[in-house]
């Protein structure tokens, strides 16, 4: 793509996020987000190929509802309550209806069908921005309308860490597998979002390391399909290393840092009282974990001697910068004894 | 404790920078040098029960044995593995190694663990390196199924642990073993209580491993490689005792009721397992099997919680884990010369390896409980007090410890005794470091006949 229009869509898409964070009234909000989409559009059909196209098009058309929605939300709460702050929603049905239109705009479960197919017919960068800074804005709005029931975002929450883990179980493309991911990990955010918003935070930052270094260590080795993963041994042999250990964060098994934002929201839901909600939820990141083993299992743990499972590719030098994926990996693996220092430094 | 602890983080690093012609050398010596100096936690002088102090981790006479039965694995673990990995690039043989010392560290870090959610990361945080030594060096397409079954059932349990850890932290303010057994239990309503219960010892119950929730043992075990299957035996099942120990204190007095179905779970496998034991093909999987029996005894005795049942459970503990870890070795011993674990095709090794014969008669023994061994002292303890709960249970523990004389001596029999089959003509003759392996395993069993007041636990 050409470097000025390059630069301009990355500009936009920066600037609709800022403009919805820096919002307090409902047509600013919605106009940031709308900027958002029609940024990434030719991001995402930036490749010009079918799947592509296709991809854009589903994208285009749900965030489009989705829009559509919060505007009609947006006027209705100004029309109830005759002012258009975004923090004032006394309605349930304004509220409600804000966020399942948020809902839909970043994938959560039951309104999440559109996002392992988008996903899949995008390029890794764009999935990469699809899943993290796409999210920024409309998880900011939702917690903006402060919500008094925390009764939908329960419910949200928990069906889309069930659907999360039990949608990815026999999937084989990676991008789908990481929408799914990116469907459970979601699902932890709202699930603890009206309870403590600093947690949600903290669990969208450490989501966005796991998946920054995740996507960059596909980019590496150019993998889209679990069989490609069987040679990363011959061409980065350090991934097979670092690449497990991610996964395995993603799945939130101590001692590496994906386990922090899970263990923090459990113990803010046992303060609560919600000891079944928190069960559950647990129990459900269970499936999650499971096709993160296999993924972990492809690649590193069936290695040659033992069982090459794939033909080799074509071996060319790899050309992205590994600075950001050396930090984000190191974060990823080494961050949880750092959770004291972490939370001190969450506003409570 | 740091004198420990520090050491063994930095044989990470030496394990990396060491040049190949010394690496097995090195990383054996500076792991018995730290053997032999965590003997010093052995000597607690303290009267409060705790020793070695500081904010983070302490020892005392519970946890003392467990942590130096981990501290003299890693050596003997370094030993037994360098045959089968020699053949592969340095690389993975350093990568192996780290595995096994990253084991070693969190274990010490679970042992001497003074808070709860320190321990239960640690204990979460052994199957990560576990995980990896099993499904990646492991021999048999089985092993990812052994893996995968290992992740789960040990999570599945432990995810409701975590919760249930939670809500005390919540209740009391503390999760720290020194005040612990002074606060006032916990109420809430009645079903809630009973689900908190349980949540708090299922966990270890599934790792110890509980009869019903034993599937993952005998995968794990048969699939590892030498060093995961000495680990997991030795050391890793011992979480789950040493866990349950430190949690019943906080549990009472639900225990007095809902602990029957456990125990009486726990003792039943005892026997199913053995019953298991004597018909197994496989040599592995029989010894995995025998380590759900004695498990199921020191269950049974900790659930029961009187003070010669924690005895005896511990000393059961640390006698099986030397005496599991060595059965596994003798029949790696087995799995490198034949390549095979099916039992009949390496019969009558008496004849062609007499000498391992002598190490396979007294581990055996050692299995069987024979007197004066620790083995016997703990079972005995236990069988009493279980006797003194109930005494029907002298039924089904008499019987156990019958079927376990039996399939040990059917192991013995079918492996050393009769006739060689015919197409065994020539074994390699056993290794020094064969012999080094097995008399590391066996002198500190031997030993620990003449002082056991070492693994008492808290009758000292």
């Amino acid at each position: 793509m050409a470097p000025l229009i390059y630069s301009a869509l990355i500009i936009s898409l920066g600037l609709g996020t800022t403009m919805t964070f820096a919002s307090t009234h409902w047509y600013l909000a919605w106009m940031g987000i709308e900027i958002n989409t029609l940024a990434i559009i030719p991001l995402m059909a930036q490749n010009h190929i079918p799947r592509a196209i296709e991809a854009t098009t589903k994208y285009f058309f749900v965030q489009a509802t989705a829009s559509a929605t919060l505007l009609f939300a947006g006027i209705s709460n100004a029309f109830l309550t005759g002012q258009w702050d975004i923090t004032y929603t006394p309605y349930t049905l304004t509220s409600t209806l804000i966020t399942l239109a948020l809902a839909m705009k970043i994938g959560l479960a039951p309104l999440h069908s559109w996002m392992p197919e988008v996903m899949q017919g995008l390029n890794l960068l764009t999935g990469l921005i699809l899943s993290t800074w796409q999210k920024l804005a409309p998880l900011y709005l939702i917690y903006q309308i402060q919500p008094n029931n925390p009764n939908i975002f329960i419910a949200l929450g928990l069906m889309s860490i069930i659907v999360g883990g039990w949608g990815g179980f026999n999937q084989v493309q990676l991008r789908k597998i990481l929408a799914y991911s990116s469907i459970a990990h979601l699902g932890w955010m709202i699930l603890i979002l009206s309870f403590s918003p600093p947690l949600a935070l903290l669990t969208i930052i450490i989501y966005i390391l796991m998946t920054f270094s995740l996507f960059s260590s596909f980019m590496l080795t150019r993998t889209t399909h679990i069989n490609s993963l069987s040679t990363t041994w011959a061409k980065i042999p350090i991934l097979t290393i670092s690449t497990p250990l991610i996964l395995l964060s993603l799945g939130g098994l101590p001692p590496l840092a994906g386990f922090m934002p899970k263990w923090m929201i459990l113990q803010e839901l046992t303060k609560q009282s919600l000891c079944p909600l928190a069960t559950m939820a647990a129990l459900s990141s269970l499936f999650s974990l499971y096709f993160y083993l296999r993924l972990s299992y492809a690649m590193t743990l069936t290695m040659p001697p033992n069982n090459p499972a794939g033909t080799l590719p074509w071996r060319l030098n790899p050309q992205h910068n590994t600075l950001p994926l050396a930090l984000t990996t190191t974060s990823t693996i080494c961050l949880l004894p750092m959770t004291p220092a972490i939370m001190s430094l969450m506003p409570f | 404790m740091l004198k420990i602890l520090i050491p063994s983080i930095l044989l990470l690093p030496s394990t990396w920078l060491t040049p190949q012609k010394y690496l097995w050398t090195t990383t054996l010596s500076y792991s018995l040098l730290i053997a032999s100096a965590s003997l010093m936690w052995l000597a607690t002088p303290s009267e409060t029960g705790w020793s070695f102090l500081n904010c983070l981790m302490a020892s005392d006479p519970i946890s003392t044995p467990l942590l130096v039965l981990t501290c003299w694995l890693l050596p003997l673990m370094v030993l037994a593995s360098q045959n089968h990995l020699m053949l592969e690039p340095i690389n993975r043989q350093r990568t192996f190694i780290s595995l096994l010392i990253s084991l070693q560290i969190f274990l010490i870090l679970a042992f001497s663990a003074t808070e709860l959610i320190m321990f239960y990361i640690m204990f979460e945080a052994t199957l990560i390196p576990t995980l990896i030594i099993i499904t990646r060096w492991g021999n048999q397409m089985e092993r990812l199924n052994a893996g995968t079954y290992f992740l789960f059932y040990t999570l599945a349990g432990s995810l409701p642990l975590l919760i249930a850890l939670l809500l005390l932290q919540n209740s009391t303010g503390t999760l720290s073993f020194f005040t612990i057994p002074y606060l006032p239990s916990t109420c809430s309503t009645p079903w809630a209580h009973k689900m908190w219960w349980t949540a708090c010892l299922l966990a270890f119950l599934i790792k110890m491993p509980l009869y019903g929730a034993h599937l993952w043992l005998p995968k794990a075990h048969v699939e590892a490689p030498i060093a995961g299957s000495m680990i997991l035996a030795a050391v890793l099942l011992k979480l789950g005792g040493y866990g349950m120990m430190r949690i019943l204190i906080i549990l009472d007095p639900l225990t007095k009721e809902l602990s029957y179905p456990f125990i009486i779970l726990a003792l039943w496998g005892v026997i199913m397992t053995g019953s298991i034991c004597l018909r197994q093909t496989d040599l592995k999987a029989l010894i995995a099997y025998s380590s759900v029996s004695h498990m199921g005894l020191v269950a049974a005795g900790i659930l029961i919680q009187t003070p010669w049942a924690f005895t005896g459970a511990l000393i059961l503990m640390i006698a099986h884990g030397l005496t599991s870890s060595a059965l596994f070795c003798l029949a790696n011993t087995n799995y490198e010369r034949t390549h095979s674990r099916t039992m009949i095709l390496a019969r009558g090794l008496q004849t062609l390896l007499p000498l391992t014969a002598v190490w396979w008669f007294i581990a055996t023994l050692a299995n069987l409980a024979l007197p004066p061994l620790p083995n016997l002292m703990g079972e005995l303890m236990i069988i009493t007090s279980l006797f003194n709960w109930s005494m029907w249970t002298l039924i089904l523990t008499g019987l156990g410890t019958l079927i376990t004389a039996g399939y040990s001596l059917y192991m013995f029999l079918m492996t050393q005794h009769g006739q060689l089959p015919h197409h065994l003509i020539s074994l390699n003759p056993p290794h020094s470091r064969e012999h080094l392996l097995l008399t590391l395993h066996l002198m500190p069993l031997l030993l620990l006949i003449l002082k056991p007041e070492l693994i008492w636990g808290w009758n000292a």
